[in-house]
């Protein structure tokens, strides 16, 4: 599963390296710098309209009231309030959009195939969207038209005359309407659970009859004892059975899962009988490693070659050659890994020629000691795209079961031109490649740290890889969790969206709240874009440029034709570049906060810092939001 | 303290603005007054005279333009000053999904009232404006008198010291007019004091102390009613059982003196009254004719 905005852990992103760069650092600076603007952008335009004098006395008691207002909420009244916001949500029928939510489970079977490779990321990706566009979509709607409809119904007069705070209408809105939301969305939840589990439910007949004796036994039994053949076909998928000379029955695994098997006797023949799938529904625990690379000339690099994919995403390594994509592990000990490591992989292949395509191009997999420089390759695969490749290093490799053992030093250019060697290259002991068998922790784990390598075996074939491609799968956690954490994504994107459609409603109409809310929600998505905009990371320039390029026709990759035309686009690019930043800056990005992928695709969610990180980050979102709403609900005359 | 000042504006001024802040309207020019604790004070003017952004103002649903509101010493915009205030709008803002009970459960919330406190307030004022068979009904099926009553319930919730009335007879049939009049003058005796606007003067008339009357946005007159009203060029007396030759007499004596008789007849009731008289009658006894007028029924 890509990940391409990895995340530090949760210390390191608020406090640094660098303490400037830390998240905590940056808000308070963001705090600050906005609190300034708002301070005197809101000093001139009273300025404006009072005179100078009048504007500084103005700003002075707004600034004086704020402080009580902001503090001493009453959480009785902020309760009361909270409760009418509830109480008008259900009078508004949000109940229809659980119902829409539940037909739209009852016809999914018709549009989810279940005859797709990987069913369960189907259908756990359909109904994670499915929940994520209704949910936003009805606080949106909530949010936006709820406090613009009080003050023109003038319900709101009667509140604002009683001694509520504005900050206690602000709050109470988002509590409110967060309220609703979290409610609607535990039950569809619910009901997403259980189609997901219930959808993806099924078992195959076996003919006994059908099962075919296997030529030769392995282990020297009786030979026709063991048999083997196809269980019967459901949901467009069949497993291939195998019982072994003692009667013991055991299915193939197949799109992602597989099925116990339950041996009975009917009639003094032996019949089977499948169980549900296994397997299908995960939440693996993947221990990452720090991924570099090694070029062709054996020389350490940090990023391998470019193949021309516009997405950067991925580095590709050479097949047939010294290049390598290597892992570094942390904290691999015997009490975490007590059977050996076991890898998961998903690499990209690059092919400079077709070969074979049912084929995958192969391999291979080696697992070496950063202190001594013993390499051990245990394994020979096929890789092929978009499949997860599994492999296990054992806890001791017999030296039958290895291609190849070495001892080698990594290369690293050294600035000015030098080159160095870790281990340095008279240190080596060739000898260690010599032993009978290899014991993974003894031998190749050194102080909890190990190398996996991996090598494109075939020439003018390449691999592409980034760092979470490959991991160490530690255990699995539950899936049930993970599937709730999931829905907890969900409810960050809409504690946002509330936030700035309670704040937008406080000063717009409701259509242009609802607008202009709507923009955040997409500009928050694209934001990221948007920073690489302003960093000028984005092949083929900024918008002006882009447009030029857009009538003309011109390719991305060759530089504008120097003249008047382009530097007038390039220097109205430098401005939008800034006008970019601060918009990037100051909108979530709600990508971010989306787990669906890593749900759909089976990967725990770790707390931190994936789950820590986020909720800190909506919670930096709120707090600016949520003043920003009270200062423009204070300064709004309500019955005007 | 009979004479602390309650509400008070100097030089209260409000304009209203476009967009791009040109003048639209003066609502409000430079208005001056003090309303004293225990008084009912009435504001008076044709429809756009500026009576309910006055009163807007005084609540702090508006900024002034110029000049400044205080309420009990305050700035009307300051939210702790609507711990001692009620007010009931022009029409009763409320939210139509409540019912009654929950109504004035909610709006005693936002005094922080505690539970006990809001039950018995709300028991109290349900009953007091006889609303207490349909207190479970939401108020989106109230008639206009019963959404007034209950407007009226949320106003009195906190037990206020000042409260604010905005046309507080409009939709109200003449006994409920009655009923409201009366309240007012019992909320009088309970020391509060009251602010209310109206364009209907014959209510101003019958509960106010003092009333100012707003033309286009300017105060043009302030003062008590019952003087405001006292025309002193006019002398009148009114006699019961006087037959013609008495009342020639009569006339005699004003010519003798210099004056002039302008008019002298049966004086007629005011149509509230005689309605009211009908209604009392009827009740008494049902079946029955009423002819009202003088009070006597035949």
């Amino acid at each position: 599963m890509p990940i391409e905005n990895p995340l530090p852990s949760l210390v390191e992103w608020f406090f640094g390296p660098p303490w400037y760069a830390g998240a905590g650092f940056v808000f308070l600076g963001v705090v600050v710098a906005l609190a300034v603007i708002a301070l005197l952008g809101g000093c001139l335009v009273a300025a404006l309209r009072y005179g100078p004098a009048a504007a500084v006395k103005i700003t002075g008691k707004v600034l004086a009231e704020a402080v009580p207002d902001l503090v001493r909420m009453s959480p009785r009244r902020v309760w009361a309030l909270t409760w009418l916001a509830v109480k008008e949500s259900i009078r508004r029928r949000v109940v229809v959009v659980f119902a829409v939510f539940v037909v739209l489970l009852l016809f999914a079977s018709w549009f989810l195939d279940p005859t797709s490779t990987d069913p369960a990321r189907l259908y756990l990706s359909f109904v994670l969207t499915a929940t994520s566009y209704l949910v936003l979509l009805l606080v949106l709607f909530l949010s936006a038209f709820s406090l613009p409809a009080d003050i023109r119904s003038r319900t709101l007069h009667t509140i604002v005359t009683k001694p509520v705070r504005a900050s206690e209408i602000v709050l109470a809105r988002i509590l409110g309407f967060t309220l609703v939301g979290t409610a609607l969305l535990g039950f569809m939840c619910a009901v997403s659970y259980v189609f997901v589990v219930r959808g993806l439910d099924h078992t195959h007949d076996v003919i006994a009859d059908n099962l075919q004796p296997v030529a030769a036994s392995p282990a020297g039994k009786a030979a026709g004892a063991a048999r083997t053949g196809y269980t019967e076909p459901a949901r467009g998928h069949r497993h291939r059975l195998t019982v072994d000379a003692d009667g013991n029955a055991r299915v193939e695994a197949e799109r992602g899962h597989w099925h116990e098997v339950r041996t009975t006797s009917s009639g003094g023949a032996p019949a089977y009988a499948l169980e549900g799938p296994e397997g299908m529904l995960l939440a693996r625990v993947p221990v990452y490693g720090k991924l570099r690379f090694r070029d062709a000339s054996g020389t350490d690099t940090e990023r391998g070659i470019n193949v021309g994919d516009e997405w950067m995403y991925r580095s590709f390594i050479q097949g047939n050659s010294e290049a390598a994509t290597i892992w570094t592990f942390q904290n691999v000990t015997e009490d975490r890994f007590r059977d050996g490591l076991p890898i998961e992989m998903s690499i990209e292949v690059f092919r400079t020629y077709k070969g074979d395509i049912e084929r995958g191009v192969l391999g291979s997999l080696a697992v070496r000691n950063p202190r001594t420089g013993l390499i051990v390759e245990t394994e020979i695969f096929e890789s092929k795209d978009f499949t997860i490749t599994k492999a296990l290093v054992p806890r001791v490799i017999p030296k039958a079961k290895v291609s190849r053992a070495r001892v080698i030093a990594r290369k690293i250019q050294v600035p000015g031109g030098g080159v160095e060697y870790d281990p340095p290259r008279e240190s080596l002991n060739p000898s260690l490649a010599d032993k009978r068998e290899f014991d993974l922790f003894e031998d190749l784990v050194a102080g909890g740290e190990v190398e996996v390598w991996l090598q494109c075996l075939e020439p003018s074939q390449y691999f592409g890889a980034s760092q979470p491609d490959l991991y160490l799968r530690a255990a699995d956690a539950s899936f049930g969790l993970n599937f709730v954490k999931g829905y907890l994504g969900i409810w960050l994107q809409m504690v946002l969206v509330i936030g700035f459609g309670v704040m937008f409603s406080t000063f717009l109409s409701g259509p242009v709240a609802m607008l202009a809310t709507s923009g955040a929600l997409v500009g928050g998505f694209f934001s990221e874009f948007m920073a690489k905009l302003a960093r000028r990371e984005v092949i083929g320039g900024g918008p002006f440029e882009a447009l030029i390029r857009l009538v003309n026709q011109d390719n991305l990759m060759i530089e504008l034709e120097p003249g008047l035309q382009s530097q007038v686009a390039q220097l109205a690019d430098r401005v939008a570049e800034a006008g970019l930043f601060v918009t990037a800056s100051i909108l979530p990005p709600f990508g971010d906060f989306s787990y669906a992928n890593w749900v759909a695709y089976g990967f725990d969610i770790l707390w931190n810092p994936y789950i820590a990180v986020p909720t800190l980050r909506t919670l930096a979102f709120m707090i600016p939001v949520f003043v920003a709403g009270y200062f423009f609900l204070k300064t709004r005359e309500v019955a005007r | 303290m009979q004479s602390e000042v309650i509400v008070e504006t100097r030089n209260l001024t409000k304009v209203y603005r476009d967009f791009w802040g040109r003048q639209k309207v003066l609502a409000l020019k430079a208005l001056d007054l003090e309303i004293r604790r225990g008084e009912i004070f009435g504001l008076l003017g044709p429809n756009g005279s500026g009576k309910t952004t006055t009163v807007k103002l005084i609540l702090g649903l508006l900024f002034p333009t110029s000049g400044q509101a205080l309420v009990f010493g305050r700035d009307a915009a300051e939210v702790t000053k609507n711990e001692r205030i009620g007010y009931l709008p022009e029409e009763s803002y409320l939210y139509r999904f409540l019912n009654a009970e929950e109504t004035l459960d909610f709006y005693g919330r936002l005094f922080a009232m505690s539970a006990p406190l809001r039950r018995q307030r709300t028991s109290d004022l349900i009953e007091m404006v006889g609303l207490t068979k349909a207190k479970r009904r939401q108020l989106k099926e109230y008639s206009k008198g019963m959404t007034r009553r209950i407007g009226l319930a949320q106003a009195l919730i906190n037990d206020p010291e000042l409260i604010v009335l905005d046309e507080p007879t409009t939709g109200l049939d003449p006994i409920g007019t009655r009923d409201m009049k009366d309240l007012i003058l019992r909320l009088k005796e309970e020391g509060k004091t009251v602010l209310m606007c109206s364009h209907l003067l014959a209510d101003v008339q019958d509960v106010c102390d003092r009333i100012g009357i707003l033309y286009q946005g300017e105060l043009k007159e302030l003062g008590r009613v019952d003087n405001l009203l006292k025309v002193r060029e006019v002398t009148e007396i009114r006699a019961s059982r006087l037959n013609e030759a008495a009342q020639a007499e009569i006339r005699q004596v004003v010519e003798r003196h210099g004056g002039k008789v302008q008019s002298m007849g049966n004086p007629t009731t005011t149509l509230e009254d005689l309605f009211l008289n009908i209604i009392r009658e009827s009740e008494a006894h049902p079946g029955r004719r009423v002819r009202g007028g003088s009070g006597d029924a035949h």
